[in-house]
């Protein structure tokens, strides 16, 4: 299996060179690893190395600051206000946060966010259970029992433990907002805004260590510091910061030991969280950040509502879960099961009845062999997920949803100069259907490379209208879903489906979208070979995308770091 | 408030009628409670950019008489009542140089801050550069409580052609709720109360905001170059923040033409003309009585993003994509679904001019004391040329802009325009912009 996309695509075109470069050290480095290490267990050593990237500088998204608060302080804690805009950047929100920063007006929300959860921490529905001690006197700072928790939550907010410099400042401001008030808890309030408001908070800071496991010929190797590599996992497998329990395995050094690694991994992916950590993974790659705002005109869709935009989007995650954590099943069957879950709004859409738990909520459901649904591209949740047209279905952007989410294989935009008014005037009597639109395009030069790798694709989508509604006719002409892929023919979504299971690229995609959502950068040519020898051991794993998590989680490669230096590719060259 | 009238509230009311607006929204600008007082301070100059996404028809948006008193073609005819305060700039281009035309991307933030950018597209992008409203805010913004305002009229927060350099971009408010509870909230000071306590958590706030400030050093000793500007940008948030709370602890100076306003109603956001431009003039009251008020002399208003998604209910194709794919109607000339949203953008941008006009501020009115600068990423945007960008100028800067004319820059960098402005809003900088967009040359004709 090899990893497409990560050198033959345009948009990359910028890392060939860095590859090129890359290649002599890469060797150099696999070679010191053969060699072996001593302590390095057998599995790892057999690693290809890769030269990691620079530490990580991530913004939390929304989500994640959210769960950061109701994991540290509980369900009951209202996180309100704005949030600055998320970003995607080479596929992944999760690469975005690794080029945002904070926006003025959004750092004035972080603020207000700050004081109004540090109120609620202290206030009197809640002291008793958060504050982990009594003051002496309720209207004088109590230094003791203010260390005692800003010492607590301070590691769980930052991830690690506070400097003294850190604690020292807190209990000053701590401090002085007492003794202005009166109020011990006033202090507690002020003081856990500062965290709230802070850097090391609202970003995930990576710190690195001389990897212990390199030796002396490549004494510049670099590893996550114990903390950043609990975090990095956490993320990874949680979309959560990691828990005490993590923490305290980190600061016993737990993790720089290959079974303390493997026990903490193994513990976070038993825990119920780890479902939500597969959701986020999911909804990133799959772009499930277009469902916010997602909107279908209503005269043409009376269908259509938020509602059932967010029923959709439910079901597929509740099927990829089910499908992939409570069933252990293949990656790749995804794309053929029939087993999915309904409510009434979805069995609405379908136009199948729903079994009598799904009236209320949600039933597991089994499409029939008539029924033109199997596999996840079928379903609403992907179907509908076009913010740019709100008015019809677009083959172009289905096709390249499934070329950038499930393929990796990014499609430019396109050309300035062209005139779209034939594509989409769907009033010529010539063209009624999407096929006999987009066929214009395959006359153009300059539009027919690009539109031959999204179109076929798309058009064979045309029997499901923009809300995934089935149909089988467009302005009373027969839609024509016939297609190629990969050089094999087929005609309709199902057949397509049968072939993107097939296909060597889709489970080496989720490979390398999993592994950049880790690490919070894209793959480059330095990660090649440890992409093609971890998607061996996936297919060994039968696809089974918990075994691949736990295998990204516990490499070398997931914690590596690329050696202080100005910029990778001229610093190895000239080591060599 | 002569010009807040009944009459012209309803009007603006009225264009939105497809819209459930909430009655009592109108009390807030009848609620004239706050009388204006006559005190003499001296009246700041403000700045503001007004975007409008996919451009105009050549022939039916530009001048052909160049200089005053130039002819108003039919897309401008909504500003012609305020000719004598608008000027147009033709011929003025995005200068690529080489840069590829990034779609819906290039135009705008070459004109915005004076370099193309090399990534981007129809879903936004990065800069190169810091946009004009951020460095105009730096230089006169410090005094205010709010650096600057970002506004969005389609719902969406990411929506704004306000950033420093980067992908960051300066969200916009989108609700008039939120933006009234922002600016008129419990923090809000009235300029023109008798008397004035500083609240004293102000200054606990501050002391953690300057805490958090102690962080930089060590923050930026431990990440790269990229992400120390990142971490920069940061702590630039961080004192701007700090600043605006410094703001709350002194006593405003009086603003002759700032009255209180009631919380609007709840009201509907989104894309669709009419909700868009309901909202626009929603969060433009409010935002003119913010200027009126000081509490800010810096606006970014967008009208929709540049691959403008605004379409008519019931329409299955929006503003851009009707750009793409209507036929230009032989007898017309022009894409008339199209040019339906062009004329409604120019007529959304008079009614902000006749908004800032009603404020009397001194001899002139708020229109009188700002310039805004208005311009969109294409001229025309179904082939995205980004050749003779429509650019306007509005307002006087308090007697140093010349307005009211038509300039031609005989495909000058529309970095000029931009140079320009900084130098009347007193910036000192000689040149401005990089590459093909560089111009050191300011358009003497404007400057008074």
């Amino acid at each position: 299996m090899t990893v497409g996309g990560l050198s033959r695509t345009p948009s990359r075109a910028r890392r060939h060179s860095l590859i090129a470069a890359a290649g002599l050290a890469v060797s150099t480095l696999t070679y010191a690893l053969a060699a072996g290490a001593p302590g390095e267990p057998a599995r790892a050593a057999a690693e290809p190395a890769t030269a990691g990237g620079l530490p990580g500088f991530r913004r939390l998204n929304e989500s994640q600051y959210v769960r950061s608060i109701q994991q540290i302080f509980g369900p009951t804690i209202r996180v309100p206000g704005r949030f600055d805009p998320p970003l995607r950047e080479e596929g992944l929100m999760a690469i975005g946060d690794s080029h945002v920063t904070v926006s003025p007006s959004g750092f004035e929300q972080y603020e207000l966010r700050a004081r109004e959860i540090a109120a609620q921490v202290v206030d009197d529905t809640h002291r008793k259970e958060l504050v982990p001690c009594t003051p002496a006197s309720p209207t004088a700072f109590d230094p003791a029992c203010a260390a005692r928790f800003f010492a607590s939550y301070g590691r769980q907010l930052y991830r690690r433990p506070l400097s003294n410099r850190e604690s020292e400042s807190l209990l000053g401001l701590a401090k002085a907002a007492s003794d202005q008030s009166r109020d011990f808890y006033a202090g507690l309030e002020l003081g856990l805004s500062r965290l709230l408001v802070s850097p090391k908070f609202l970003f995930r800071i990576e710190g690195s260590q001389p990897a212990p496991d390199y030796p002396t010929a490549t004494a510049n190797a670099m590893v996550l510091d114990d903390y950043s590599l609990a975090t990095r996992i956490s993320f990874l497998l949680w979309d959560a910061p990691p828990d005490t329990e993590l923490l305290d395995a980190a600061e016993r050094g737990d993790l720089r030991d290959q079974a303390g690694l493997v026990r903490q991994v193994d513990r976070l992916m038993a825990s119920p969280r780890f479902q939500q950590g597969v959701r986020s993974f999911f909804a990133d790659m799959f772009g499930f950040e277009q469902f916010s705002g997602l909107a279908k005109d209503q005269a043409i869709y009376p269908k259509f509502n938020s509602d059932l935009a967010k029923d959709a989007q439910e079901q597929l995650l509740r099927t990829l879960v089910d499908h992939l954590v409570s069933r252990q099943g293949d990656y790749r069957d995804l794309f053929t099961t029939k087993k999915t879950f309904l409510n009434r709004n979805l069995g609405a859409l379908y136009k199948v009845p729903v079994p009598e738990a799904g009236m209320e909520g949600w039933a597991p459901y089994v499409f029939g062999a008539d029924e033109p649904r199997a596999g996840i591209l079928t379903l609403a949740g992907f179907l509908m997920l076009d913010p740019t047209h709100e008015g019809r279905s677009s083959p172009t952007i289905r096709g390249k949803s499934v070329r950038e989410f499930l393929l990796c294989q990014p499609i430019p935009q396109p050309p300035p100069n062209v005139d779209f008014a034939v594509v989409q005037d769907v009033h010529n009597p010539q063209h009624r259907t999407a096929r006999q639109r987009l066929t214009i395009h395959q006359e153009n030069p300059a539009c027919a490379g690009c539109h031959a790798l999204t179109d076929p694709i798309g058009l064979s989508m045309e029997n499901y209208d923009a809300t995934g509604d089935f149909r089988t006719h467009e302005n009373g002409a027969l839609i024509d879903a016939t297609g190629t892929f990969e050089g094999k023919p087929y005609t309709g979504l199902i057949q397509l489906s049968r072939l993107l299971h097939d296909s060597p690229a889709v489970p080496a995609c989720l490979l390398q979208r999993a592994y950049e959502y880790g690490v919070g950068r894209s793959a480059t040519g330095e990660d090649k070979d440890w992409l093609d020898h971890t998607g061996q051991a996936f297919m060994r794993d039968k696809y089974r995308f918990p075994s691949l998590l736990r295998r990204i989680a516990t490499s070398s490669a997931f914690r590596r770091i690329a050696p202080p230096a100005p910029v990778g590719p001229a610093k190895i060259v000239a080591s060599r | 408030m002569a010009l807040w009238t009944r009459r012209n509230l309803l009007r603006g009311m009225a264009r939105g009628s497809a819209v459930a607006v909430a009655l009592p929204f109108l009390d807030l600008f009848l609620d004239n409670h706050g009388e204006a007082l006559a005190s003499g301070a001296p009246i700041p100059t403000r700045f503001g950019t007004w975007f409008w996404g996919c451009g105009v028809n050549t022939a039916r948006w530009f001048p052909t008489k160049l200089g005053a008193d130039y002819d108003i073609k039919e897309e401008l005819r909504p500003i012609a009542q305020f000719k004598d305060k608008v000027s147009i700039f033709s011929n003025f281009n995005c200068n690529l140089d080489g840069k590829p035309n990034l779609v819906h991307w290039s135009g705008v933030m070459a004109t915005l801050s004076g370099t193309a950018p090399t990534k981007g597209g129809v879903s936004g992008g990065s800069s190169e550069a810091p946009t004009i409203d951020c460095l105009i805010a730096d230089h006169i913004g410090k005094t205010n409580r709010f650096r600057s305002l970002e506004l969005a009229c389609t719902g969406q927060s990411g929506v704004s052609y306000s950033m420093r350099t980067g992908s960051t971009v300066n969200p916009s408010e989108v609700d008039p709720i939120n933006l009234y509870r922002r600016l008129f909230g419990a923090e809000f000071q009235d300029p023109n109360k008798a008397d004035f306590t500083p609240d004293p958590r102000i200054m606990l706030r501050q002391s953690v905001l300057s805490s958090v400030k102690d962080d930089r050093d060590e923050l930026m000793r431990s990440l790269g170059s990229a992400d120390r500007q990142r971490v920069d940008q940061y702590f630039t948030s961080v004192r701007q923040v700090e600043q605006q709370l410094g703001q709350l602890l002194e006593k405003p100076a009086p603003a002759d033409a700032c009255v209180m306003l009631k919380e609007p109603g709840k009201s509907q956001l989104g894309p669709t003309w009419d909700v868009a431009m309901n909202s626009h003039d929603l969060l433009g009251q409010l935002l003119v009585m913010a200027l009126a008020c000081n509490q800010t002399r810096v606006f970014n208003m967008a009208l929709s993003n540049a691959g403008s998604n605004l379409r008519k209910a019931g329409d299955p194709v929006s503003f851009h994509e009707l750009t793409h794919e209507e036929p230009v109607d032989e007898k017309l000339g022009y894409q008339p679904k199209a040019t339906f949203f062009i004329e409604k953008s120019m007529e959304t941008f008079a009614s902000m001019l006749r908004m800032m006009d009603g404020v009397k501020e001194g001899a002139g009115s708020l229109l009188d004391n700002s310039l805004i600068l208005a311009t969109s990423e294409s001229n025309f945007a179904k082939i995205h040329s980004v050749d003779n960008l429509p650019i306007m100028v509005a307002g006087r800067a308090g007697g140093k802009w010349k307005s009211g004319q038509h300039i031609s820059g005989n495909g000058d960098p529309s970095s000029r325009v931009g140079l320009t402005i900084q130098q009347v809003m007193g910036l000192p900088v000689t040149s401005w912009g990089e590459g093909a967009m560089l111009a050191s040359k300011p358009i003497g004709e404007v400057m008074a």
